[in-house]
């Protein structure tokens, strides 16, 4: 009976202790409200000929900026050798269009990572936040638990793999663990991994962790292909999947209200010549629900209220932390002996210091102040009745 | 005495004749009054108070209204540098600046206390103007001199200084702008019109709460003992001491002026407990969340520092901006000196005019403090108005009343090129506040000139009349 009661206790203690922490990390996630958004986009390839790479994360930075987000909460990873190489016959500008209607490198493209630092090591570690400490804050991801991050990377890829660089790979596991650390760190609220390159989905099998929305261009086995060759540039200057994600916000404004799934039943595999795949089972809200500004852009509800903005808890008062202590008798006593000892010193402190415990039994100083500023006319009217 | 019932008649008509222009002054002291009401109603105070000519870092009330929040959320109303006024302000504006009316224009409560604040301002002026003007032609029928003063019409000097105060520019875009310097040209007004009615009380309250509002009046102290203990303006001393000497055996009483210096005691006397009074209410009201040390060290520390160095009209700030920090202390240790160096030759020279000297102090330290605005332009230029009948034959009038309608002109002009178009810089706006300054200069030079050859003027025909 005893053993048996034991049991059940232990396992109704357990359940419990389980039942909080998956109420916490389920209502963490829950009860934090939504404060801020990041973008990270990262292009991993350099050359000439993956000019369409650079063009596809300019552009989207280009959008992300328009609806809203600022470039304190932009990370920008390219390798940035476009613009001004010596094959670019337009030089200092990069165009994802044939029409050239657009120049996507104008003069605020704030890019934060360029060149050679383009990395996996320093992708990892903008997405954990381990930093060395000489690193400037505009390269670090300063999100907290509030934080909606759109992550979308771009360039050469394959079977659970993605290149840096011509030098490097990015692999599937390695973006779990990092998307993992995020989530153990409270680095995000919710997270959308968007990807665009040859077989991306197989990028996310290894994904596990709760909060993230994750988009690929292609499946396994399929090619993503670039949309059209600008023979002017002489390369192919933007891809599919970007193009019709494009094509999809120059039709936004901040302040519209498209839903993720509008997006993600936008795409015809026709069109993009392979079947863009989006996973949602580890993203507990209903895609239809959930507004593309919540990543793409950055706009607030704000609240209005009217009462006042307590900035600071009130500070304690001598009086009150006296009334605190549970040792006022001994205090009195002690307090009446420093008195008789300071009524052999100079009278004035003396009174000084009766006047200020009597101000200090005033309720309001305010008030006293107020009646002291009313004295002043009429001792002002008697003064001068009297010195005419 | 036939000669004294005369003097009695003469000052009764005199004041007869000031009635009747008293219905002019009143008549456009209301319209005044009711020209600031209505711009006042303009949508946003016509953005007045977020000039730089016209708010300072004194004087401004966004800065009161901080002071006042931070008061209110139990922390020192000093802290983070917002706030540099006095804590007496703060209790008396504060509240005010909070408290909304449904349907009125924001901040309409401080806009009534301003524009209650220059009205009585102007009175003051007007009351300080009549004891001038009826001491200078006592003075003058004492030295048997024909009455030259300008009684242009039904108003007198003291009405034209009053009108002159509440219709200048300057002085309705300071009270529409909101700054506080309507509050503090009160005071300093009223330590005038005190000291010339002879009231040690009011003369000393002025003086201690314009010191304490802003520093600088505190050099008003030698003007005011000067005219508690000589009286109001007058013709040099020794006129009357060569007139002693000329007409032995006269009926007239000697119009000897001496220094009294039961006044002058008095006055000491009401400074210091009107200074207790007015140290005990500023420690009582920042004893909770700060000490009357940090009170010093923001009022007056921040106004003889110099710590901000926002543009205005002043000519301080673009000069620190560039100084090396080494050099820091020993040019702000010259401009300071700057208005004191002047302060015992112009008592040595004018002591004989009270008055006048204050208006040069006023006007001196109006052009080289730290943080002027036209608030201070507008209190000096208003009592210039006081010494009309001496200063009737001042040189550059015209050019320097076009030159204050130009640089006031021009002055937003430049900030508007600087700050916001970016197609100019910083040396426009200063160019103006150049200009401006040399203007101030041109004013005082010749004021001071023209008034010494009034004085000469006087002399010459008071010993010519000796002759005869």
């Amino acid at each position: 009976m005893a053993a048996s009661s034991a049991v059940v206790a232990i396992l109704a203690s357990i359940w419990l202790c389980s039942s909080i922490a998956a109420d916490a990390s389920g209502s963490s996630s829950e009860t934090t409200m939504h404060t801020n958004n990041w973008a990270v986009l990262v292009c991993t390839s350099r050359f000439w000929f993956n000019y369409r790479h650079m063009a596809n994360t300019l552009s989207l930075y280009r959008t992300v900026k328009r609806l809203g987000i600022p470039d304190e909460r932009i990370i920008l990873m390219l390798a940035d050798d476009m613009a001004c190489n010596s094959r670019n016959k337009y030089p200092a500008q990069v165009f994802n269009n044939e029409n050239h209607w657009l120049n996507l490198y104008g003069d605020n493209v704030e890019v934060d990572y360029r060149g050679y630092e383009v990395t996996v090591e320093n992708f990892l570690r903008v997405l954990t936040g381990r930093h060395e400490s000489a690193v400037p804050r505009s390269k670090r991801l300063l999100s907290d638990e509030g934080s909606h991050i759109l992550l979308y990377m771009t360039g050469h890829g394959g079977d659970e793999f993605l290149k840096f660089q011509d030098s490097e790979e990015l692999q599937s596991h390695d973006l779990a663990d990092a998307v993992k650390q995020m989530k153990e760190k409270h680095r995000f609220k919710e997270l959308l991994i968007m990807v665009d390159t040859c077989q991306a989905a197989t990028l996310f099998n290894q994904l596990h962790s709760p909060g993230v929305l994750a988009i690929a261009s292609s499946m396994k086995g399929e090619n993503s292909y670039s949309h059209h060759l600008d023979s002017d540039v002489g390369v192919s200057v933007v891809d599919r999947f970007t193009f019709y994600t494009l094509a999809f916000f120059e039709r936004l404004n901040m302040y519209d209200n498209a839903s993720l799934s509008r997006l993600f039943n936008s795409y015809d595999p026709n069109l993009l010549m392979s079947n863009a795949y989006y996973r949602t089972d580890l993203y507990q809200r209903n895609l239809q629900e959930v507004p593309v500004t919540n990543f793409f852009g950055s706009v607030m509800e704000t609240v209005h209220t009217d009462s006042a903005y307590r900035a600071f808890p009130q500070k304690n008062t001598p009086r009150e932390t006296r009334i605190r202590t549970g040792k006022t008798a001994e205090d009195d006593s002690r307090r009446s002996i420093l008195t008789d000892m300071t009524k052999a010193e100079c009278p004035f402190t003396r009174i000084v210091s009766s006047l200020e415990s009597k101000m200090e039994t005033v309720g309001n100083l305010d008030s006293l102040v107020n009646y002291g500023l009313v004295m002043i006319l009429p001792v002002l009217v008697v003064s001068v009745w009297l010195s005419t | 005495m036939p000669t004294a019932n005369t003097q009695e008649e003469n000052s009764k008509s005199e004041l007869q004749k000031n009635h009747g222009g008293g219905g002019g002054f009143t008549r456009w002291a209301v319209v005044a009054v009711i020209f600031r009401l209505a711009l006042i109603y303009f949508p946003g105070n016509l953005n007045l108070s977020s000039r730089p000519e016209v708010s300072t870092p004194l004087t401004s009330i966004r800065r009161l209204a901080e002071g006042y929040w931070l008061k209110q959320s139990s922390m020192s109303p000093y802290a983070g540098s917002m706030y540099h006024g006095s804590p007496l302000l703060l209790s008396v504006l504060g509240p005010l600046t909070v408290k909304r009316i449904e349907g009125q224009p924001g901040h309409i409560l401080c806009s009534l206390v301003f524009v209650l604040a220059d009205l009585i301002s102007a009175i003051l002026i007007r009351a300080t103007g009549r004891k001038l003007q009826i001491a200078y032609r006592k003075s003058l029928k004492s030295l048997n001199l024909p009455n030259k003063s300008t009684d242009s019409g039904a108003l007198s000097s003291g009405d034209i200084a009053a009108l002159v105060y509440l219709w200048n520019p300057f002085t309705i875009v300071a009270c529409v702008g909101l700054s506080t310097s309507p509050v503090e040209n009160l005071f300093t007004i009223l330590t005038l019109y005190g000291a010339a009615t002879g009231l040690a009380p009011l003369a000393a309250f002025g003086w201690v709460m314009a010191t304490h509002l802003s520093l600088y009046p505190a050099i008003l102290i030698i003007p005011v003992i000067l005219l508690l203990g000589y009286g109001p303006d007058a013709p040099p001393s020794k006129l009357f001491r060569s007139k002693e000497h000329g007409k032995v055996g006269d009926g007239k009483s000697s119009q000897e002026i001496i220094f009294s210096w039961r006044r002058a005691f008095h006055l000491l006397v009401w400074t210091s407990l009107w200074s207790v009074y007015v140290l005990v209410l500023c420690s009582i009201s920042v004893k909770q969340h700060g000490s009357l040390q940090e009170m010093f060290q923001r009022t007056y520390g921040f106004i003889l520092t110099v710590e901000d160095l926002s543009p205005n009209i002043g000519v301080l700030w673009y000069f620190f901006a560039e100084v090396f920090d080494f050099f820091r202390d020993f040019f702000l240790i010259v401009f300071h000196s700057n208005i004191l160096f002047m302060i015992l030759p112009l008592a040595i020279r004018l002591k004989h005019r009270p008055c006048f000297l204050a208006f040069v102090y006023i006007a001196i330290s109006s052009m080289l403090k730290s943080y002027p605005s036209v608030g201070d332009s507008a209190l000096y230029l208003g009592l210039l108005g006081l010494f009309l009948d001496e200063l009737a034959d001042m040189q550059f009038s015209f050019f320097l009343f076009c030159g204050y309608v130009g640089v006031s002109l021009l002055s937003p002009v430049m900030h508007n090129l600087w700050i916001w178009r970016g197609t100019g810089n910083a040396n426009f706006y200063y160019a103006t506040a150049m200009a401006y300054a040399c203007f101030q200069i041109v004013l005082v030079v010749e004021s001071v000139s023209s008034m010494l050859n009034h004085d000469r003027k006087l002399t010459k025909l008071s010993t010519s009349k000796l002759q005869k």
